[in-house]
């Protein structure tokens, strides 16, 4: 029972978290909420994932759950990768923009191409 | 003529003479350089544009094309720093562009001449003209050679959104999909130790072709 309690509170924080967090996109939301509700659902009922891995053919409930956390870890991996990406394009736009607005001219040249 | 350059304090003087001598308008992109690469390529005669902090080869192309474009120039063409181009193999080109329908010309180390390129890095070079062709259709001899003279009207219709070194297959890629005219002139590349330590390596191949597909799944 004791873990239960303490699962659940971890999970508690993270909905509330997320839930207030107003600047992630309402899909993700929905998302970490979905897989805090279903985690609540597993920690509470323990014996309905070694079914659900029973009907999925996987051996045990514990282990379906280690498979789930790493798909989801990884997407995870992938969607703060592409984040990075889109981040470092516009520190890029802003360094270009800087770079132009101050060439430097060499002092024997009158033009400048 | 625009030259990006990180960290080439040892040799974009020459480089930029070099060019001089034949070219008027050089422009130098400092990639966020910590040694003296700006004041080297300014002392030597080129315009230097400046990126306050290190935003890749593909980054600097596109900034000196901004450049060049808002300039007026009629004509863009892309220059390695590293002294591995002949500032000769660049005036053929701009001569073939002029006199021809293309809008644009790539150069060809293996139409021409590859000075001293290792064996390992002669085919992954080979590998990825493979890759290139297959990907975009076009039929090249050479993938990413950083040799290139481009109409305005082309420069203006390319842009390059890969900031690190895959922009040189995003290049011809957008050649491919705008359907410009291109053409390959044969040139010549040396290899000295200092360019081999700045070059294309196996491991950075993994890596282009990892920003291709974040490229691809973000546009």
């Amino acid at each position: 029972m004791t873990i239960q309690i303490f699962l659940t509170a971890l999970l508690a924080t993270v909905a509330v978290m997320v839930g207030l967090q107003r600047s992630t996109s309402r899909v993700l939301r929905l998302a970490v909420l979905a897989v805090v509700a279903l985690g609540l659902y597993f920690v509470w009922v323990p014996e309905q994932t070694t079914r659900l891995a029973a009907a999925l053919g996987v051996g045990r409930g514990a282990d379906l759950v280690l498979y789930l956390w790493v798909v989801i870890t990884l997407a995870l991996i992938v969607f703060l990768y592409l984040k990075i990406v889109q981040l470092s394009r516009r520190l890029t736009e802003l360094t270009r923009a800087q770079a132009l607005a101050r060439p430097q001219i060499p002092a024997d040249s009158g033009d400048s191409r | 003529m625009i030259v990006p350059a990180f960290n080439e304090s040892a040799i974009i003087g020459p480089s930029v003479s070099g060019l001089r001598s034949r070219f008027a308008h050089v422009v130098v992109v400092d990639d966020g350089s910590a040694d003296a690469t700006a004041s080297a390529a300014l002392a030597a005669g080129a315009v230097v544009l400046r990126h306050a902090v290190n935003a890749g080869q593909g980054a600097a192309l596109q900034t000196g094309i901004d450049y060049a474009l808002a300039r007026g120039a009629a004509f863009v063409a892309t220059f390695d720093a590293d002294g591995q181009h002949h500032v000769e193999d660049l005036v053929t080109m701009l001569a073939a562009l002029q006199g021809g329908s293309q809008d644009i010309v790539l150069g060809s180390r293996f139409l021409g001449h590859a000075e001293g390129l290792p064996l390992a890095r002669r085919l992954v070079l080979k590998a990825a003209v493979l890759f290139t062709n297959l990907t975009t259709g076009l039929r090249l001899t050479d993938a990413h050679n950083g040799l290139r003279v481009m109409t305005a009207s082309a420069a203006r219709r390319l842009h390059i959104r890969q900031d690190g070194m895959a922009h040189a297959s995003e290049l011809i890629e957008q050649v491919g999909r705008l359907g410009l005219r291109y053409a390959e002139v044969p040139v010549t590349i040396s290899y000295s130790e200092y360019s081999k330590a700045k070059g294309q390596r196996l491991s950075n191949s993994l890596l282009i072709l990892r920003d291709l597909f974040a490229g691809w799944l973000l546009r």
